[in-house]
């Protein structure tokens, strides 16, 4: 049985001009232990598919799905109160900006020790303080921070984006959740602090059998460890399946273009020649295109692409186009 | 820490200084001649010439205010003009009867304000918000000394639940201790203690209500905004997304954040509360400070204006004190914003 299992998520919200669909039959399907990267452009909708199953989206949305299932429960047919308890035991989330996400007000020990379960210390009062201070000093060592004395009485505005992201992932591990969904963990980070973090990651969903849903920007940062990719553009699945086929032969114009634009953007180019890029901007939320979204910037696109395509599937990878690339010659 | 501390208590001193300035040229700022001002004695009065040397008052401006400030410091404020008894030794009851009263309204102030913003923020644009938020703009435009006869007219006169003005019924014949009513009534061994101690309590009901109207509602749309503002922050997205429950967001991870920046709001608030206790203590007949003081206006007695002006405002200041110097132990980033280093 998957893990996380969502087939046709829609999300719709009431905006200034009208009603949009933010989320447009998006699903995915997550294994124990799975690397899972989740690849698109901003406003794709890819953080409101996270939030969508970590369950803090605007009350005001709405949110259906043929299911949106955990672990063979229904997520959307629980009570907040249920969803929370599932939440707080079985998922974390890290996000983009860490220091941002860290309580301004409160030290590091503080907030990693709000994380660890109740059930974990037991004792008399001075035993579970103490039980508290060791899982804390543990939990920082896990992430890879040596002087965890030093940082567990610093204050979030005293550390490094590094550090800070080191001690938000310390947070997120500390209930050992099944699922751990990084927010674009490493966007704008520096390059050596950005291979840590994604390394830590990877090592993390071994040794604590973990699965890591991964959400990023752009094909070239998805970790090492990653075994499938989802590409998602406007709210629309585009492409998913296993990296190696993905990376090597994509189906989807989209999935085409996105490694192009990863893979060539340090290659040398031929003075005053076209970046590699697609045509035109991401669409508005006013204006979105009917059909398959990515139609009016698609190079392959024709007139059969107003209507959305159904989903299908080849060896390894399942896409949602009209006109594949890279089919196999028969 | 210490260079806070110190830079804190540095402005501390030097507020102080200033305070004492301005009461000090307070004798040369009222009309008049600055001498009669400050002791009575008019021209032309055989003693006029004697106290012109005794006080000094052919000196230079300089060397009296050192003279003045050495006074203070030994907290001699002088003699009263009306009475001719020692300022300071007045002082301390009518200082604490106004402290009780303060103190009171201020803890009302609290309680009332910040749980219902708190309320409110969390039912953001909800009908409970825009209720609490509607009553508060209420509370907040109805000026306190039409409120006080307001209530005076209903609870006192129509409904007669409350007495009108005064501390206590004087039949209980409680011998002023300390000044503070209640401690008062604690101390003394009447036989009717607890009946003296509801009627205490049913005379403080209007001034505290009317003293706290204004602060509360204040409060409460200060806590009330601080806290929309926090509950939208990251950390407390990141805290959802940990499964925490709202009460716990609220009072875990939003109140400290919301009270690092409603804190230095509190001292304002309680200088507005300063200037409102003249009138509550006027109105209700209260013999605390405030009302000495506006006695003590009326009569020109300009020792006592000066001491209660002086002490009042270093009240403040005190608390001034006291706040940053909490904020910046409880909220370290505080210290930081302002002086980049601890």
């Amino acid at each position: 049985m998957d893990l996380l299992d969502i087939r046709n998520l829609t999300i719709e919200m009431d905006g200034p001009h009208g009603r949009v669909r933010v989320l447009d039959k998006v699903s995915l399907q997550l294994k124990e232990g799975e690397v899972h990267s989740l690849v698109g452009e901003s406003g794709s909708g890819k953080s409101l598919l996270a939030k969508a199953v970590i369950g803090v989206l605007n009350p005001l949305w709405d949110v259906t799905a043929d299911r949106l299932w955990w672990n063979g429960k229904d997520l959307l047919a629980m009570t907040p109160k249920q969803r929370r308890a599932i939440t707080g035991r079985d998922m974390a989330m890290i996000f983009q900006d860490p220091l941002a996400y860290l309580d301004p007000n409160s030290t590091v020990a503080e907030q990693i020790t709000e994380a660890i379960p109740a059930g974990d210390v037991t004792g008399t009062f001075m035993h579970r303080r103490i039980d508290r201070k060791t899982r804390v000093a543990q939990l920082l060592h896990r992430v890879g921070i040596r002087d965890h004395d030093a940082i567990m009485q610093s204050y979030p505005y005293e550390l490094s984006e590094g550090v800070a992201q080191k001690v938000s992932i310390a947070i997120a591990i500390a209930h050992r959740p099944k699922l751990l969904i990084a927010d674009e963990p490493t966007t704008a980070m520096e390059p050596s602090t950005k291979d840590q973090i994604q390394r830590l990651l990877g090592k993390l969903a071994v040794s604590q059998n973990m699965s890591v849903l991964l959400i990023t920007q752009d094909v070239a940062s998805i970790l090492p460890a990653t075994q499938r990719v989802s590409l998602l553009y406007c709210g629309q699945m585009m492409e998913h399946g296993d990296t190696e086929t993905i990376l090597n032969r994509p189906a989807h114009p989209y999935t085409d273009a996105m490694i192009k634009m990863s893979l060539q953007a340090h290659a040398e180019l031929e003075p005053k020649s076209k970046l590699p890029s697609l045509p035109g901007a991401v669409p508005t939320l006013r204006h979105m295109p009917i059909g398959c979204r990515l139609g009016p910037r698609c190079p392959y696109a024709q007139k059969q692409c107003v209507k959305a395509p159904l989903v299908r599937h080849r060896e390894e990878q399942s896409y949602y186009c009209h006109f594949p690339l890279n089919e196999p010659e028969s | 820490m210490t260079r806070y501390l110190m830079t804190r208590l540095f402005y501390f001193f030097l507020a102080l200084l200033v305070l004492s300035v301005v009461t000090f040229a307070l004798n040369w700022l009222f009309p008049g001649d600055p001498l009669t001002n400050m002791s009575g004695i008019r021209e032309g009065q055989a003693a006029y010439e004697v106290t012109l040397t005794s006080r000094s008052f052919d000196s230079t401006i300089i060397q009296q205010y050192l003279n003045y400030l050495e006074h203070i410091v030994r907290l001699d404020w002088g003699v009263s003009l009306s009475t001719g008894t020692d300022v300071w030794q007045d002082a301390a009851t009518y200082l604490v009867v106004s402290a009780e009263l303060l103190l009171l309204s201020f803890l009302v102030a609290v309680v009332i304000g910040m749980p219902l913003g708190m309320l409110a923020a969390n039912y953001f644009r909800h009908n409970i918000d825009k209720f609490i938020l509607t009553s508060a703009m209420t509370g907040y435009s109805i000026p306190v000394f039409w409120l006080a006869q307001l209530l005076i007219l209903l609870f006192a006169v129509q409904i007669e639940w409350l007495p009108i003005t005064g501390q206590i019924n004087p039949l209980y014949a409680i011998d002023s201790i300390t000044g503070s009513v209640i401690i008062d009534i604690l101390l003394s061994d009447s036989q009717y203690k607890l009946a003296a101690l509801q009627d205490a309590i049913l005379h403080l009901v209007l001034p505290v209500l009317t003293l706290s109207s204004l602060p509360s509602m204040l409060l409460l749309r200060i806590t009330r905004n601080q806290t929309i503002e926090v509950l939208q922050k990251p950390y407390v997205k990141a805290a959802r997304a940990r499964g925490l429950s709202q009460q716990r967001l609220l009072f875990r991870h939003a109140l400290p954040n919301v009270l690092q920046d409603v804190l230095p709001q509190m001292t304002f608030i309680f200088g507005l509360m300063m200037a409102n206790l003249v009138i509550v203590e006027h109105i209700f007949n209260w013999p605390g400070a405030g009302a000495w003081l506006l006695k003590a206006i009326i009569e020109r007695d300009y020792p006592i204006i000066q001491m209660v002006l002086f002490t009042l405002m270093a009240l403040i200041l005190v608390l001034n004190l006291l706040v940053e110097v909490y904020r910046g132990w409880r909220f370290p980033m505080t210290r930081e914003e302002r002086y980049g280093g601890y």
